[in-house]
């Protein structure tokens, strides 16, 4: 993505105010979590956004809010998730991309499921915004001619009762979490359908915006891992700089759960999880080390065939990935998959191939073929 | 128990499982078990020494399966170069031309045991004894909990074998049967990289190899020589199979209503 900055280093920012849009479709636009100073902007390769960098400072007044937004009119509560910074919330199935301004959706997936190890219980975390998160459900409605699902864990409906509103319950391992199996079970992607998924924060972040006017961007986070000395939970806004949660660190920290985290210095946009490890043992680099970095073949075990939760054959699949053949892995239904649902093949593979970069590249190549 | 997440912890646990049928053949070898097995080591380990020279990549040792199972296979009065032959084939053809281990399509041992009998008609391998086929139980347990070999492959093998036996009315002897099958089926027929890899097409895949024992073996015992041709044309076979369970799998995939 290419921004295109409405502040300048040293500005001061409210939270809510935007700081940037996309150069490309200028309605998107990203706002600034917190109150501070713009401090840095960092650009990438091609003059894409690399880092921007808000330094907080308390005396910023908060948000001024203003009156609620209307939320009867489909198109302008398009308009004002667009400008009040919530259409990065979503992402697109396939791909897994932002959606374009003008994209209708046949359904949208709210993820109340997260059942991965020491992951926040959504539960917990919509007690105190039920109101909130309600009213943000019934929003979304608007977005869709379809339905609106919200997949939780197994208990008494977590959304409103609606007839565009469906619920259903998952629960079990690390794969019941994930967006991709809900929508397999419910309404699997096939035939040119398309479907956002978002997060249950960001939902009731949207219903306490369209309830008040005000900006509230608080996330719920859990601190885990073997680095650190107890499971906890953190509220903090998103994209803040992990150090700063956790205090210093003794060891790598991932933004993610222990299976897809990335290791990461910020708190990453769709991340309610930050892992941190152990130090690293300081290794040798002897000639040996050096050499071993050779790629390895993929051996195919049982841990594997289980490694997809979706009915994707994965030995065919990671072989499809591994050369890159964009047809026959999207036969195989690669386009029902996104990063975070291969992380398991990763670190169960013997090739120590990254698939979610090797998906990322196929996904690519189809996205630039499709019509 | 923690699934391995290397080619070399791979390599390292089947090696453990052969430790067991190795020993039975220290104790019961009649000519000399040191000097073959050292022979076949150093062709195995050195081709892969040189191919990694060539490549400039680190040494690695997946050869010491290889050898390990020619050795147990091979005839007691084998000549060392005949050894040498079979082994050096084995692990060019079988893997070292196709990248190393696991790049490849054939079992680099079912590669050399098949060489070594095509090439000198007048060889024939040694007959798995009922002391080999227990001792290859330790090691079937242990490949079988890291989920290195498949059960899926293992009774579709004995359920084709004993189904023939029946339709055949012949005298179904099942410790005769288990002694004749064991080590070629763990350590040939279920070789993770040369057996399919899809769970539909492992029953396909056994059910073969087992039909190709019976035809092999034809109205005779089952020989070791018939268990190792079998591995090799099913795992000729195997890729063929897997590409038919994909096109079955996405059929059912793009036809699937929900």
């Amino acid at each position: 993505m290419r921004p295109r900055f409405e502040l300048a280093e040293g500005d001061r920012v409210a939270p809510g105010q935007v700081v940037f849009r996309d150069r490309a479709r200028a309605e998107i636009a990203f706002v600034s979590p917190v109150a501070g100073v713009v401090s840095d902007i960092a650009y990438g390769p091609r003059k894409t956004l690399s880092a921007c960098i808000v330094t907080t400072d308390d005396s910023a007044p908060g948000d001024a809010g203003g009156s609620a937004p209307g939320d009867d009119d489909p198109a302008a509560i398009r308009a004002t998730l667009l400008e009040r910074g919530f259409w990065p919330a979503f992402r697109t199935r396939p791909f897994g991309r932002m959606p374009a301004p003008a994209d209708r959706p046949d359904a949208i997936f709210v993820n109340t499921a997260q059942t991965g190890p020491q992951a926040p219980d959504p539960r917990l975390i919509l007690a105190p915004q039920t109101e909130a998160f309600h009213h943000g459900v019934t929003v979304l409605t608007r977005l869709t001619e379809g339905e609106v699902f919200v997949c939780q864990p197994p208990c008494a409906p977590l959304g409103p009762q609606n007839d565009r509103i469906r619920h259903a319950s998952f629960s079990g391992s690390r794969a019941a979490g994930l967006a991709s199996t809900h929508i397999d079970r419910l309404f699997p992607i096939r035939l040119g359908r398309r479907v956002w998924t978002i997060d249950v924060q960001d939902v009731a972040a949207i219903g306490h915006l369209f309830l008040t006017g005000r900006f509230h961007a608080d996330r719920v986070i859990s601190v885990t891992g073997p680095g650190s000395d107890q499971t906890r939970l953190i509220r903090t806004s998103p994209g803040a700089k992990i150090a700063d949660i956790c205090g210093p660190l003794d060891g790598p920290a991932l933004s993610g759960d222990a299976t897809s985290g990335k290791r990461a210095a910020f708190l990453g946009r769709f991340d309610t999880q930050i892992t941190l490890l152990p130090p690293a043992k300081p290794t040798k680099r002897t000639w040996f080390r050096h050499a071993a970095k050779a790629t390895h073949a993929a051996i195919p075990t049982a841990a594997l065939d289980t490694a997809l939760a979706l009915d994707i054959l994965a030995v065919p699949m990671l072989r499809a990935l591994s050369l890159g053949d964009s047809e026959m892995a999207e036969r195989l239904g690669c386009l029902a998959l996104v990063e975070e649902d291969v992380a398991t093949l990763t670190r169960r593979c013997t090739s120590g191939a990254d698939y979610g970069a090797l998906l990322r590249g196929v996904l690519n190549d189809l996205e630039r073929d499709a019509p | 128990m923690i699934p391995p997440r290397s080619v070399a912890a791979v390599t390292l646990a089947q090696t453990v499982a052969l430790v067991p049928p190795l020993a039975v053949l220290a104790t019961t070898a009649t000519g000399g078990f040191a000097l073959p097995l050292f022979a076949a080591l150093a062709f195995a380990l050195g081709w892969e020494g040189l191919f990694a020279l060539m490549r400039k990549r680190a040494p690695e040792a997946h050869g010491i399966t290889t050898a390990l199972i020619v050795v147990v296979l091979a005839p007691a009065d084998l000549a060392l170069w005949q050894l040498g032959f079979a082994v050096s084939l084995g692990v060019i053809l079988g893997e070292l031309v196709f990248g190393g281990r696991g790049f490849g399509f054939v079992s680099p041992a079912t590669a050399a045991l098949s060489l070594l009998v095509i090439s000198f008609p007048q060889v024939e391998l040694a007959q798995p004894t009922r002391d080999l086929a227990l001792a290859t139980v330790p090691g079937l347990v242990l490949l079988l909990v890291l989920g290195l070999i498949s059960w899926r492959i293992l009774v579709a093998v004995l359920v084709t074998v004993a189904v023939a036996f029946a339709l055949r009315g012949a005298a179904f002897d099942p410790a005769a049967l288990g002694t004749a099958l064991a080590f070629g089926l763990v350590f040939l027929i279920c070789d993770p990289v040369s057996a399919a890899t899809t769970n539909a097409g492992r029953w396909v895949y056994g059910a073969l190899a087992g039909a190709l024992i019976i035809v092999f073996a034809g109205d005779n015992p089952i020989t070791s020589e018939a268990v190792v041709f079998a591995a090799l044309m099913s795992s000729v076979f195997a890729p063929l199979i897997d590409h038919l369970v994909v096109l079955a799998h996405t059929y059912q995939r793009q036809n699937r209503h929900v």
